[in-house]
């Protein structure tokens, strides 16, 4: 495509350039981190980055509706006080502990989409997570995950063994099924292991040479792909690829899980989908208000998607990264300062792609009449509809119907997260 | 080392004419022991593909599936290092109530809360345990001389799958293993599909506890203790289908098995009071008749009058275990796991019909599966990729190492990509190849089998000296390797593949590392 430049020009004098008619990505990072962008940039292939904050997040104190008075009443120890929440649009506003991501909401590249969720009324983690990940709400017998269903379905992008990458140590439901995908725990011990490289090169030929000359079916693939990624990660070193400065992940596995994969990315390995999940947000107790323990979750998680998007500057034109929770918490506190499991939630998007700079999604109100079962928020947007439109619309997806079977995907219902 | 023995062969001797002759063309005695104890047993430990042959494969497998008379020393001599061995279900139960009791003081106290898991402490000692009685099913599978009946252990795990990390099923799942599935595992099939629908740990796990009769009231609050304080899980208010749904698509008829909506609808209405004591008051199985639905019902045709209590779940559980859609379901499973991924159609008619004639019994099931041509077919050998379990049973067996009781091994398994009793999705795991063969988790194996034959993987002590006398030379190792780690069935272009790396080497003291780590890692032994 051709690409324009035109200047922008900060209040604060920095001159930057920016690409196209809507303004890209290089000029929202450089904008917010008040650093000039890189300079070229080729359009490359889109990427989803899906983050499971698993223990179901109060999606309330996460985008919270601080216009609302009912929010208040039911909330008298918990709720965020008006003057710490960071307010996005008069009625929602940002949890203070996600202030670091305002100046991406600013410039438009950071979404909320707000009671999406499950159809189904399980209030088990167990069974919501399940459902969430294999895509089929209800129906407890899938054993595949729609990501990988997708990568089953949709052919048209060249299998590299880095397509689809769980971080962790071992594959998540999302992911598994007959379509390759890698689980990845640390990218450096990917791979044969020993305890020196000259040691480790020839056990590794050793190996290769002993599957292709005995392996068949499925072992003889499956090696072959395998030792194809060792060879990529041999000669692309993703480790070479240290954070920009200014990106400073968190410490700990899920920082570990986002630096790897802008890596991976930056390595240019054929990645088009990765996972990585959080946990700790089954605040049943002393769930805290501006503070406390929701509020240090989430500000890991956005240390975590800052550090992200700063590291891969201009390359977030091409990403996604959804967040997303297995259910929401109960919209009144309960008597030991927390929040019961509950129905809706709230889930972020963050990149280039992103309809972003507004709270998509129907929402319901906190109206005691207009909640499930009289006590959570309601579900508005089935979340098929919205990983659905992630799918088709951002990494182009012809069909989703194999993705989602048993689920008639229409884009009416899509709660427009990716920019038209 | 371990020392096998395989009984009183004079004994057996007496019933060599009859059974000798089953034995099946094209194999021969040796190769038949290989591949009866690829697939009855975890692999072969040393010595044992010759005394199998030596003593003969039928017979070899009748002592199997009489479990009763092989004496188990050994094992029960390392299962008395179990400590979770001495807790009865009750005492798991009193525990688990103590420690969320602890663990919600804990929070009520800490006025600024830090970011500690919210299920961090008060799980502790029950992942304590839960590591222990995983390395249990690990030290089971490579010690016992009982191998088929392991087999069967791990086979209906799978198929009557429990997830250990849901809620109560932390505390209840060794009694289900232990009494539940264990002693069931080579019974009828009606006996063991009537002891897992009254067992609490598949009750709290495909949530039938909270299946009540729409508008029954319990007598005093029901079973909230179950769940964390406060956990907003109201109580129950109407039917709970899954344990219904499950039983009929994944225990009994299987999801082609002709059943409706409307038969998962009603055989979750039988089912209404199926549940558990609370667990201060044990834990174990309850029926609360209180929350049972009285009205009629059918099911697959079949009318359940009204006014019948616990005993029409009985009935219906005996109506689904002799339905010839279950005979057919489960003993396709069966060939699954024993003969081929997409079990022939001869095999499963076979144990089919042995399933009819003896009214369930899981022994003449499985003898008519080993008595098949389909079992002992050509394209049945090898045809089969080890599972994680299997794949790391068989090599410390094929080394005669012994896992230590520390829940390293197990974690090994893990590691591979299937922690025990941790399935959350009530399919189990799967048996296909498809399901465990990618990239990522060859190159584990390979690093897995370079580690153990190293002596560094943890969990287990390997002597190498024992298990393979230092070689002469290079042939005469490979030739070591062949017998031991391979059952003697090494291809010629294995064999080449490994001389190869090892003059590359140059031989060495590293050289019977290299050639058992190649021979464990490599594509032959991935199969069974």
């Amino acid at each position: 495509m051709a690409i324009t430049r035109r200047v922008f020009v900060k209040s604060g004098g920095l001159a930057l350039f920016s690409a196209g008619l809507d303004p890209l990505f290089l000029a929202r990072a450089a904008l917010s981190l008040g650093r000039p962008g890189p300079s070229s940039a080729v359009p490359g292939r889109p990427i989803l980055v899906c983050l499971f904050q698993r223990g179901a997040v109060d999606g309330l104190n996460m985008i919270v509706p601080h216009g609302d008075a009912i929010y208040y009443r039911e909330r008298p120890r918990i709720a965020v006080p008006r003057r710490d929440v960071i307010d996005l649009d008069g009625y929602f506003g940002l949890h203070p502990s996600l202030a670091a991501l305002k100046p991406w909401w600013d410039n438009g590249s950071l979404a909320a989409i707000h009671a999406v969720g499950s159809p189904d009324a399980t209030r088990s983690h167990f069974d919501a997570q399940d459902y969430m990940e294999t895509g089929t709400p209800g129906v407890k017998s899938t054993s595949d995950g729609w990501l990988n269903r997708y990568c089953r379905h949709e052919q048209e992008h060249e299998d590299t063994p880095f397509r689809a990458v769980a971080f962790g140590p071992q594959l998540p439901r999302i992911l598994a099924g007959s379509a390759p995908s890698l689980a990845i725990d640390d990218l450096q011990a990917f791979g044969l292991r020993a305890p020196r490289d000259a040691t480790r090169d020839r056990l590794t030929q050793a190996f290769e040479a002993l599957y292709e000359g005995a392996a068949t079916g499925l072992l003889a693939s499956a090696s072959d792909e395998a030792f194809e990624a060792v060879r990529m990660l041999r000669a692309a070193n993703p480790a070479q690829y240290r954070p920009v400065d200014g990106a400073d992940y968190p410490r700990g596995r899920f920082g570990q899980s986002l630096l790897q994969i802008a890596q991976l990315i930056k390595a240019d390995m054929g990645l088009e989908i990765a996972f990585a999940d959080l946990g700790g947000w089954d605040t049943h107790v002393n769930q805290g208000a501006s503070e406390g323990q929701l509020a240090l979750r989430l500000g890991e998680l956005a240390q975590g998607l800052g550090a992200f998007a700063a590291d891969l500057g201009e390359r977030m034109r091409d990403v996604v990264v959804l967040t997303m929770s297995e259910f929401g918490r109960t919209v009144r506190e309960n008597g030991n300062g927390g929040t019961d499991h509950g129905h809706a939630t709230a889930m972020l998007a963050l990149g280039g792609p992103v309809n972003g700079g507004r709270v998509l999604g129907r929402w319901p109100g906190l109206d005691p009449a207009r909640r499930f079962e009289g006590r959570d928020v309601a579900v508005t947007t089935d979340f098929r509809d919205l990983f659905g439109e992630v799918l088709a619309r951002h990494l182009g997806a012809p069909d989703l119907a194999p993705v989602f079977p048993g689920f008639v995907p229409d884009p009416a219902r899509f709660p427009r997260v990716i920019r038209s | 080392m371990a020392h096998r023995s395989v009984g009183p062969l004079v004994l057996l001797v007496a019933f060599a004419p009859c059974l000798a002759a089953q034995v099946p063309a094209g194999l021969t005695p040796r190769d038949s022991a290989l591949h009866a104890l690829n697939r009855l047993a975890y692999g072969p430990g040393p010595g044992e593909v010759e005394q199998v042959a030596a003593m003969g494969v039928m017979r070899w497998i009748e002592r199997q599936l009489d479990p009763q008379g092989i004496p188990d020393r050994r094992l029960e001599q390392r299962e008395r290092a179990f400590a979770i061995l001495d807790y009865e279900a009750d005492e798991l139960a009193a525990m688990f109530v103590e420690a969320r009791r602890a663990q919600l003081e804990r929070q009520r106290d800490s006025m600024t809360a830090r970011a500690a898991p919210v299920d961090g402490a008060a799980a502790r000692p029950f992942r304590r345990l839960a590591a222990e009685f995983q390395q249990l099913a690990v030290v089971r599978a490579t010690l016992s001389e009982r191998q088929l009946l392991e087999v069967m252990a791990d086979f209906w795990t799978n198929h009557f799958n429990v997830f250990y990390a849901k809620g109560a099923d932390r505390f209840l799942m060794p009694s289900y293993i232990e009494h539940t599935i264990r002693p069931n595992a080579l019974g009828r099939f009606e006996d063991l599909l009537i002891a897992t629908a009254q067992s609490p740990a598949m009750m709290f796990y495909l949530d039938n506890w909270q299946s009540v009769a729409p508008g029954s009231t319990p007598p005093r609050f029901p079973l909230s203790a179950m769940r964390r304080g406060g956990q907003g899980e109201r109580s129950p208010r109407g039917i709970n289908e899954n344990y219904a749904r499950e039983l009929l698509e994944l225990h009994t008829l299987g999801v082609d098995g002709g059943y409706t909506q409307d038969d998962v609808i009603a055989v979750a209405r039988i089912f209404t009071g199926w549940g558990i004591e609370r667990p201060r008051d044990g834990a174990g199985f309850a029926f609360r008749a209180w929350a049972h639905d009285e009205g009629e019902k059918v099911v697959l045709g079949q009318r359940f009058p009204a006014g019948h209590g616990r005993d029409e779940g009985l009935r219906l559980l005996r109506i689904l275990a002799g339905h010839h859609a279950t005979m057919h379901f489960v003993s396709g499973k069966l060939c699954a796991r024993f003969v081929r991924d997409d079990p022939p159609d001869g095999c499963v008619d076979d144990a089919v019909a042995a399933w009819h004639h003896s009214g369930g019994d899981i022994r003449a099931v499985l003898r008519a599966i080993f008595r098949s041509p389909d079992f002992w077919a050509p394209q049945t050998v090898r045809a089969k990729v080890k599972t994680p379990l299997e794949f790391v049973v068989s090599a410390v067996r094929a080394l005669g190492a012994e896992p230590d009781t520390t829940p390293r091994l197990a974690q090994v398994v893990g590691r591979l990509g299937q922690p025990l009793y941790l399935q959350s999705a009530p399919t189990g795991y799967p048996e296909t190849q498809a399901d465990w063969v990618n990239s990522g988790a060859l190159l584990n194996r390979m690093n897995t089998a370079v580690a153990l034959a190293a002596g560094r993987l943890p969990g287990v002590v390997v002597r190498l000296d024992d298990a393979l006398p230092p070689a002469a030379d290079q042939a005469q190792l490979v030739a070591a390797v062949n017998a031991r780690v391979l059952g003697g069935a090494m291809s010629e272009r294995t064999r080449a593949a490994i001389s190869d790396q090892l003059s590359a080497i140059s031989g060495g003291p590293d050289a019977r590392i290299w050639a058992v780590g190649l021979a464990i890692g490599g594509p032959e032994f991935q199969r069974q």
